[in-house]
């Protein structure tokens, strides 16, 4: 036994328990899910207050699991801003919960009238919650998410304000502009084959007929069936391309591919989509505008 | 510390000890892998209980699970008690075939709805601090309800005290059960009731710890430090003490590596398990790689603090990358500096711990062999009086051993001061003589033990 304790003291050398000073900076705590909300908060927020995001680049919501270090973020959170609509699984529970424990929890998701939101064929109640895919949701869940900031931290409403103007400007700015390239391509071409049905609302709003392979939950994996149905639809509709994502593995696109081309036709993949998560930080595709703009192009200069 | 970590550290220390006393009775009887089959089947006990009640979120959903895996360890009694296949065999056919039911009731009755393992369950450790017990909870009202803290360590305290219970009451049936089913039965007390017992207690736990740590590190924390526990020790209720011990160091020290590296909770637990079986299983080799990722570990970590520092920054770059730009700052001496650790920690660990192994293991018997042939020798030399019989040269055609080997005996009794060597000529010194002596008195009275302790005595440099 004494063999033992002394390993245990030995381990406890190697064990820099640096205790945390909680930093309180006075600025308002602000913790994100996804990616995409990260960076509207960013945008309104600016520096008056911090924002700590939980999910990086490349991450799949459904699938996310936490490090240590998330824990301190979300004990040290005021107020935590999630995606909802059971895109983030399991933790939305827990965020209910945490609402108890007097920190604020905001599902971004709220902001959207719910006749608006496309619902399961099965189960009314469960719905899409690829909600930023639609540039117009999107620019309902700023404004929701300005009009909540003020109230958490009304010192700053002329800033958040201010932010929040030409975040929305940007939004405005971003629509015309994927009108005009989407445009290019004509309504018949619109066809838009993924690994996973993510781009429902993508499609609602600029007229795409958009087939997943996957299903919602990327938990799930493609039938045998799936995969002939999807190669005969692509076939028959003449689709040029088909594209994989960033947060899915390729394997199942490629799959598709091999099936179509067994049928002696020839589909192309035409690039990496961001879905459920943006680009690396730093980057163009790292932010909501330049994810968005860089996927219609990729869609449109391989569809074309 | 802020209490999110303690309490993590709390839960994470009562599902460590909650399935580590199952976990040892497990290891025992062979049957380790049932943590798993249980912790697969599981799901279908999910998928049943949502048929019946269409909710994600209900208690029932948990009941079910826990009864699926007892019906998992049912089927395999009953598998294999026809005596057809082994238990693993057995094991391995059960609990696929439930699963793959699980699968298909999802796959076609609840195709889009989020219903697997995951949705059901928290597993993930990191949460567990979040997710409150609350009660009169008044709907739409906020603050109403009274909190009674982390459900989880209601749930596996109460698991916990179960176990304990039942453990203290039934040890000496468990024992007897586990070491010796005949002899159980023989004595009154079914096997097969303590046998259903048992894995009725290792299904509610799996179930129990799966909420609130996830799948694997349940499965390591049962196998892990009962496993371990069972190289140090042959004593069932040390071995009970140990793996408790093993799994609450693990799960703590696991707990701090993941804070250093901003990992994966469960990750860096079972990682530290994993290290903790091998330094035990093989520890010279172990302790050498460890000490040596320690010590690389310890350098990279200040260069990359202090580029961090310098506002190099390197957030967005790949891991690769990451890893390159801190090791070009390496200079030589840094390398240096990085094997010295190596080599001493290596040298503190391999003192302090036990000695096993299986290099360790060839080393003793070689040392053994040429002690025994040390002795051959002296006796030799004692019992031939003319000098023919005890020249240097003669020895080799005499008891047939060759050069080497017989310059490593005569070496080593030169050594220890046990022969002296005139023109060739080896006869034996005072010492020699005594431990000679000795060593026949041991062997004629049949207490072949004493010779190694007497050999402590007598030899300076052991073979």
């Amino acid at each position: 036994m004494k063999k033992q304790l002394f390993i245990f003291f030995l381990m406890l050398a190697f064990v820099s328990c640096k205790t945390e000073v909680k930093k309180r900076t006075g600025k308002l705590q602000i913790v994100t899910t996804t990616t995409m909300i990260t960076d509207m908060l960013k945008n309104i927020g600016g520096d008056v207050v911090e924002v700590k995001g939980l999910m990086g680049s490349g991450v799949d919501p459904h699938l996310y699991k936490a490090s240590e270090g998330d824990v301190s973020k979300l004990f040290n959170a005021d107020v935590v801003i999630y995606n909802g609509l059971h895109l983030e699984g399991k933790l939305e529970d827990i965020f209910e919960k945490m609402q108890k424990q007097q920190k604020h929890i905001i599902a971004v998701s709220n902001a959207v009238n719910k006749n608006g939101l496309i619902s399961s064929e099965y189960f009314a109640s469960s719905y899409d919650p690829h909600i930023w895919f639609h540039i117009d949701y999107w620019k309902q869940a700023t404004k929701y998410i300005i009009e909540e900031l003020k109230k958490l931290d009304p010192t700053h409403t002329a800033t958040f304000e201010e932010n929040g103007k030409q975040y929305l400007e940007k939004l405005d700015a971003l629509s015309e502009e994927v009108q005009k390239i989407i445009a290019q391509l004509p309504v018949e071409k619109r066809i838009l084959v993924t690994a996973h049905d993510a781009f429902n609302y993508f499609g609602k709003l600029h007229n795409f007929e958009v087939v997943g392979l996957q299903g919602l939950s990327t938990a799930t994996e493609a039938g045998v069936q799936d995969v002939q149905k999807l190669a005969n639809f692509i076939i028959e509709k003449q689709v040029k391309a088909i594209f994989v994502e960033s947060s899915v593995p390729k394997r199942t696109i490629k799959a598709l591919q091999a099936a179509v081309r067994s049928k002696n036709y020839q589909v192309i993949i035409g690039g990496t989509l961001y879905s459920d998560a943006l680009g690396n930080a730093g980057t163009e595709e790292g932010t909501y505008i330049g994810m968005y703009t860089y996927n219609v192009k990729t869609i449109v200069n391989a569809l074309k | 510390m802020n209490s999110a970590q303690i309490i993590i550290q709390i839960i994470i220390a009562l599902v460590a000890i909650a399935c580590a006393i199952p976990g040892t009775f497990l290891v025992l009887r062979k049957m380790s892998l049932i943590s798993d089959a249980i912790s697969h089947s599981i799901l279908l006990g999910i998928v049943i209980g949502f048929f019946i009640v269409e909710d994600i979120a209900s208690p029932l959903l948990i009941v079910l699970a826990a009864l699926a895996g007892i019906v998992t360890v049912i089927l395999v009694e009953y598998i294999q008690k026809t005596g057809l296949v082994k238990e693993d065999t057995a094991i391995g056919l059960v609990f696929p075939a439930l699963f793959s039911i699980g699968v298909i009731l999802i796959a076609k009755n609840a195709n889009d709805v989020h219903l697997d393992i995951d949705s059901v369950m928290v597993g993930d450790l990191s949460f567990a601090p979040f997710d409150l017990l609350q009660i009169n909870c008044i709907e739409g009202v906020p603050d109403s309800c009274i909190n009674l803290g982390p459900k989880a360590i209601w749930v596996i305290g109460t698991i916990l005290v179960i176990t304990l219970t039942l453990l203290i009451t039934f040890f000496k049936e468990l024992k007897v059960s586990t070491f010796d089913a005949g002899l159980a039965a023989a004595l009154g007390f079914s096997p097969i009731i303590m046998h259903y017992g048992l894995m009725t207690v290792s299904s509610i736990t799996i179930v129990g710890a799966f909420d609130a740590v996830g799948p694997i590190l349940v499965v390591a924390l049962m196998i892990a430090p009962a496993a371990t526990a069972y190289l140090m020790t042959k004593d069932l209720k040390k071995m009970l003490m140990l793996s408790c011990f093993l799994g609450v160091f693990a799960a703590i020290s696991g707990y701090w590596l993941a804070h250093v590296l901003d990992a994966s909770i469960a990750g860096s637990m079972t990682t530290v398990l994993a290290i903790l079986f091998l330094l035990v299983y093989e520890p010279i080799i172990t302790s050498a790689l460890v000490s040596i990722s320690i010590a690389i570990a310890f350098f990279f970590y200040q260069y990359y603090q202090e580029l961090l520092v310098h506002g190099v920054n390197f957030e967005h770059l790949p891991l690769g990358e990451k890893i390159h730009t801190v090791f070009s700052k390496f200079i030589l001496l840094d390398f240096i500096y990085c094997i010295g650790m190596a080599v001493s920690l290596a040298g503190f660990l391999i003192y302090i711990l036990p000695k096993r192994g299986v290099i360790y293991g060839y080393y003793k018997v070689q040392q053994q062999k040429t002690e025994i042939m040390l002795l051959v020798f002296l006796l030799h030399i004692r019992n031939h009086e003319e000098e023919s019989e005890r020249h240097v040269k003669h020895l080799n055609e005499h008891i047939n051993w060759q050069r080497l080997r017989s310059k490593t005996i005569v070496d080593l009794a030169l050594k220890n001061n046990m022969v002296t060597i005139d023109d060739s000529i080896i006869s034996l010194t005072d010492k020699g003589e005594e431990f000679t002596e000795k060593a026949i008195d041991y062997i004629i009275t049949n207490k072949d033990a004493e010779i190694e302790e007497m050999k402590d005595d007598f030899f300076l440099f052991r073979g």
